[in-house]
Formats: structure tokens, sequence, C-alpha cells
């Protein structure tokens, strides 16, 4: 037996071990990223997206909708002057949450691959200049993230819950942060 | 009462205070009520109009503390900030710089959105007095007009602005 696990040991060294399960937590979390409901709002572009059962694939804000000057709308059509602090509750109504933007363009998760914005999140230049604990305490905390979770009537939340994904964020860093490569998907 | 538009029947009502146009008022509503009720069923302010109810059109539009929101997703509960809508911004005797441009250039055919195009295009200008025509479409996109005046709202919000320069 004592033979047995240390032919295991020479035949999966541990770091690739690591670098496997690590992937299998950051997979959680790229299903979560790249949901349109975090997708949406993280677009290179201008505009923010819509997309749901009652839109077909996903299509442009309407009602020229853009990012403006700081992601938070253009003067006399802010995000805000719609979306307010709370979903609405009648179906179709603006979903809503605290401070209700566009993500800076750098982070753009929308239509990216899972190697793609995994590069992302580990580059402070482009994930408003924190770590990964600190990424993984924004996704936890943060009231417009975690709108994800709560999006609404007629839309689908995000996959688990900001507290899985903070935990798999943790996991993921503490596992070495491996990023899958573009071949790999 | 039930109401579609998000007021649960078993919540109390409370009473609410509000500053519109300049003034304190008291009413006495459920925090979920849309604004726009508020408004019109319980202040007796009728110039924001009720469109859509989804914030998709515009004619519901007021100011809250000079930024445009549509009055008809947005909770009474969480309205921090002076109101102001339509029968706030002038008078019969002054009208404000927008509603006189807007009468110079006969923009209205039916009328039933221009009182939340004109909320929208005195924000626009409280911020920029001189707008460029892509801000001026940047800024009037959510607020809709089936008789299709855009050409003529945008030449208003032009006159309006030249008119506050001159003045």
């Amino acid at each position: 037996m004592k033979r047995l696990i240390l032919l295991l040991f020479v035949a999966v060294p541990l770091p690739a071990l690591a670098q496997d399960a690590g992937l299998a937590e950051w997979q959680k979390i790229f299903e979560v990223f790249s949901h349109p409901r975090c997708a949406n709002c993280h677009t290179q572009d201008d505009h923010p997206r819509w997309s749901g059962a009652h839109y077909g694939g996903a299509r442009i804000h309407p009602f020229n909708v853009r990012r403006g000057p700081d992601g938070f709308g253009n003067t006399g059509l802010t995000c805000q002057t719609c979306h307010q602090e709370t979903n609405a509750e009648i179906l179709h109504g603006p979903p809503g949450a605290p401070e209700w933007h566009l993500a800076p363009a750098e982070m753009v998760w929308f239509e990216k691959s899972s190697a793609e914005i995994c590069a992302q999140i580990k580059d402070p230049a482009r994930n408003g200049g924190m770590n990964l604990e600190e990424v993984a305490v924004h996704v936890r905390d943060d009231a417009l993230v975690a709108w994800g979770w709560a999006p609404g009537p007629g839309r689908e939340p995000a996959p688990g819950s900001a507290q899985e994904t903070f935990a798999a964020l943790e996991r993921w860093a503490g596992l070495g942060a491996p990023c899958p490569q573009d071949a790999d998907e | 009462m039930f109401s579609i538009y998000g007021a649960k029947p078993y919540l109390k009502a409370h009473e609410m205070r509000l500053t519109v146009n300049g003034k304190a008022i008291r009413i006495d509503a459920e925090p979920e009520m849309p604004l726009l009720w508020a408004l019109r069923d319980l202040a007796g302010i009728k110039g924001p109009k009720f469109g859509c109810g989804i914030a998709a059109c515009g004619a519901c539009t007021v100011l809250v503390d000079g930024a445009a929101v549509r009055s008809c997703v947005l909770p009474v509960g969480q309205v921090d900030g002076e109101v102001t809508t339509i029968e706030g911004i002038g008078s019969s005797e002054a009208l404000h710089p927008v509603q006189q441009a807007w009468i110079d250039e006969q923009v209205a055919q039916c009328g039933y959105c221009q009182a939340g195009q004109i909320m929208s295009a005195v924000a626009l200008l409280n911020e920029i007095p001189a707008p460029s025509d892509e801000e001026i479409d940047r800024a009037m996109g959510g607020n809709l007009c089936r008789c299709a005046t855009y050409p003529r709202i945008r030449a208003a919000i032009k006159r309006a602005s030249d008119t506050s320069a001159e003045t």
C-alpha cells in the first residue's frame, strides 16, 4: 500500500493536482462571471446588453443608452434615471440595485473566453487595482454584484450565490489561481 | 388596494414627506408606491404622465435634485431629494426657456409625451448648457414620441440653449 501511495505521488505530482483542482474552482467562477447577469454590463464598447428568454440572444440596450464618461450613463439619461435601488417587481420593469452602472471598459467579460477573463481577474490593471483577496471580497459584499443572484422577475439569476463564488475565489487563489489556456476550452 | 406595480395590499400606508416644486407636502403612501402614483393620485400633480409603467417611454419623467428619473418605477420611499415636475419649472406668466422654445418650435403634436420630454431636456441643459446634437440624442434617447417629433425636440433644445445663453 505504501508503495502504491508513493507511486501515485510520483505519477501525479502535487502541483498538477493543485492545478486541476484550481481549474475546477475557476470553472465555477467563470460560470458566474460569464453569465449574462454579470457579463451584460462588462462590455468593451459603449453599450450594456440585454438578454434573456424575452429577448432571444443578447442585444444592445435600447434607448441609445451609453456608458458615459464614468460608466454611470450620460447627462439626462444616466443609468439611475431608470434603474433604482430595487428591482421593479413588474415583468419587463427595470432591474435595480444601488449605484447601477457599467463596469469599467477594461474589465471586459462579455463574449470573452474563460482564459481571457481569468487573465483579466489576475491583472490589477484590468480588475480595478485589486488583489485576489480583494476581488473575492468585492464579489461577496458589493450590492450591485449581489443583484446578479437576485435579478428580479423574468430574469435567470447567476449560478450559485455570492458566498459560494467568494469561497470558490478563495480556494482558487489558494491553489495558485491557475488559468485555462484558450486551447483547453 | 392591490396594485400590479409593486405595492402589496398588506402594507400599511405611511406618512411621507416630500418636497415637490418647492413645497413641502405630506402624503399617506406605501413606500413601494411609484412616485408617479403619489404625485398624480395623492398630491394631485398631473403633469407627469403614465405611459408604459416600466421606465421604457419617459412620459413620467420628473427631476429629483435636478436629475431626470422615471417616476413610474421610483418607489416613493426611495425618493431622496427635491422633486420637480413640469408644473414647477415655470409659470404661465414666466415660462421656462425650454417651455417657450417648445412653443416657438411647435414641438408638440398629440402632446402626451411632452411633459416628460421637457423634463429630460431641462435636466440636460442644467448640466450641459450648450449640448451638441449627439449629446441631445444621448440624453433624449429614453423619451419616446409616437408622433415622431424628434427633429423639433432637438431644434427646441437648441433654441432654449441659445435663449438661456442670451439672458
